[in-house]
């Protein structure tokens, strides 16, 4: 069977492969983005000063809720600390009669409290979380309509990682193969090499990722045991039981002295605080423990009364299965990462980027060179080509251009988070016209040329437009702050140098082979095409 | 084509009933079990999408994917039948 067999799937690695790729490589390229998703969210807020004091912080949030919503339903404050840009606080109004409870959050009843404990405004901008929700949410599609066709796109990378091990019978040899400057045999090379490299990762990512969209891709196993879905929940996630109003005013305890004494009882940082009905003696404080100081994602959290601030309830240690979800879930997000492994998880994420447009632009290569007649290709194959062009190069020049947007767009202009957005479709949407309407040689060229200058030139301006420059930062210590910027300069050189070799490439049509004019360009296994 | 179909809905189809198979054989508490199938049931539509086309014709792997589906289904019935959904 050995060798039809392994033929089969080098069928089903070339176009389970193709079909989904390029939304592939959004999601891969947005998941690698999202795994600095909190450094981002400071980094493109740069007026904000740096958390010092997190209790400091908390207290002001407490402070300030008690003031603006002093009788809500509930509080909601994300516990500050010196990765993110302050304490997020969100509160519930009282339902009025006969009214539903609001289910969104508005925009009139969330805060940022900044690092000197009083309420800040920033620029209007959606940071890291961008990233983080076009990873599985897309954006411009209905959520949920988002989230199937990622989890089909993910159930497709996992065949496709499946089947190309098994292409790939010299799987070992192969990683220690770049043959440089080669056309097809480079890109091919280059697809191995980035794909072997981090396939551990890549295998680890893609099933893990399915794990965290679980409840909605596979809930039949839950059907098969369960009458009534919420008997499943109530069985995994234990809850306190919930408490009526008392409607008799009683004072809400310090903030500071819960945290310590969770902290404490947890083991760990907390992340979350959950408060409801405040300023009553029904008030209950939730605490849970945050992600980033554990492996599992399935954090343990405690309950305390909010008028004596005593220890009323504690989460019950999780089942096997459910720490194995819950760790599965932790792994593909990799908050539990300190910086060195954080690092690691990035890189990892730019090779799986690099490896599904070398895949790409690798169906491309190996196309042309059995085309009739290569001078005027068929329409599906031009299609791919220049779509290759216009989404591989585009998005990250999107990316580009959204910081740079994130920098100039005006504070006060309406909507000035979603135009951020906007400007990065907007560039893919411009990118993909180019495609269409230069050689793909040159559009390459220009494309990842204009993406390495932009890049380049974004930690230029943070030093003289903004309080946060690279050196300012270095002097005080904030390496979240400094490294986005060394960072973003690093990537702007790579692209530029990938846009260089484009440029210089000659195809070997003069040497009597078959014509090929696209520009293999021999990238280096690890030249970060994001 | 056949391949296609037999790879994407019924491998998806087979995955999803070995994984409701699972959940009920399984011994151990009913909620870990649900869980433990689920995890299982992705790399169970993986290999079910990987032998559509390693197996020798469509039609083979269209029936075989389907003979396998109908064996967990009738496992999930019986076993329901039997003691019943919580």
């Amino acid at each position: 069977m050995s060798k039809s067999f392994r033929q089969s799937q080098s069928f089903l690695h070339t176009w389970s492969g193709l079909v989904l790729g390029w939304l592939l490589f959004f999601i891969f390229a947005a998941g690698t983005i999202a795994f600095w998703r909190e450094g981002l969210n400071r980094w493109m807020r740069p007026e904000l000063p740096r958390v010092e004091q997190p209790e400091v912080v908390l207290a002001g949030a407490q402070r300030f809720l008690q003031g603006k919503a002093p009788d809500a339903k509930s509080w909601f404050i994300t516990m500050p600390s010196d990765r993110l840009p302050g304490a997020q606080i969100f509160w519930q109004p009282q339902p009025k009669e006969g009214e539903k409870p609001r289910r969104r959050r508005g925009r009139d009843t969330q805060a940022l409290i900044g690092a000197s404990g009083d309420a800040v405004t920033a620029r209007d901008t959606r940071g890291g979380e961008f990233f983080y929700r076009f990873h599985f949410d897309l954006h411009y599609v209905p959520v949920i309509w988002a989230r199937w066709l990622v989890g089909l796109a993910a159930m497709m990378m996992l065949v496709a990682i499946l089947s190309g091990i098994v292409t790939h019978k010299k799987i070992f040899k192969d990683f220690f193969t770049l043959r440089r400057g080669k056309g097809q045999r480079s890109w091919l090379d280059g697809h191995n090499a980035t794909a072997v490299l981090a396939l551990p990762f890549h295998l680890m990512i893609t099933y893990t990722g399915l794990v965290t969209l679980m409840a909605m891709l596979m809930p039949w196993a839950i059907v098969a045991n369960y009458a009534e879905r919420d008997r499943f929940y109530d069985a995994v996630f234990a809850e306190p039981e919930a408490v009526e109003r008392a409607n008799q005013p009683a004072p809400l305890v310090n903030l500071v002295g819960v945290v310590r004494d969770a902290e404490k009882r947890l083991g760990g940082p907390i992340g979350y605080i959950d408060i409801s009905e405040p300023g009553d003696s029904s008030a209950r404080i939730t605490l849970s423990r945050s992600g980033t100081s554990m492996l599992s994602a399935r954090v343990p959290s405690l309950v305390y009364d909010g008028a004596s601030g005593r220890m009323l309830w504690q989460s019950p240690e999780p089942g096997g299965a459910t720490v194995t979800a819950g760790a599965m879930v932790g792994l593909h997000a990799g908050r539990f990462a300190d910086a060195g492994l954080r690092w690691i998880y990035f890189l990892c994420g730019v090779a799986g980027s690099v490896m599904v447009a070398s895949g790409m632009v690798l169906w491309v290569v190996k196309r042309r060179e059995k085309l009739p007649d290569p001078a005027r290709p068929h329409f599906g194959f031009r299609l791919v080509e220049r779509s290759n062009v216009g989404i591989l190069a585009g998005f990250p020049l999107g990316t580009a251009c959204m910081f740079w947007a994130n920098r100039l767009l005006p504070v006060g202009m309406q909507d000035r988070a979603q135009w951020e957005v906007h400007t990065l479709f907007l560039a893919i949407a411009f990118s993909i016209i180019y495609a269409c309407v230069r050689r793909p040689a040159q559009a390459w060229v220009a494309l990842l040329g204009a993406t390495g200058a932009l890049l380049c030139a974004l930690p230029v301006y943070n030093m003289v437009g903004t309080p946060s420059g690279l050196f300012a930062m270095i002097a005080q210590g904030d390496y979240v702050m400094a490294g986005a910027d060394l960072t973003v300069f690093v990537f702007g050189l790579a692209f530029g140098a990938v846009a260089l070799r484009v440029s210089r490439y000659r195809p070997a049509e003069k040497r009597k082979r078959a014509a090929r004019s696209v520009p293999a360009t021999a990238m280096p296994a690890l030249e970060p095409a994001e | 084509m056949l391949r296609v179909l037999a790879a994407v809905p019924l491998g998806y189809a087979v995955g999803s009933l070995w994984g409701m198979a699972l959940a009920r054989i399984l011994p151990g508490d009913r909620s870990q079990v649900t869980i433990a199938a689920t995890l299982a049931a992705f790399a169970l539509c993986a290999f079910a999408a990987m032998w559509a086309f390693a197996a020798r014709s469509g039609w083979r792997a269209f029936w075989t994917l389907l003979l396998m589906g109908g064996l967990a289904g009738a496992i999930t019935w019986l076993s329901i039948l039997v003691t019943g959904r919580i």
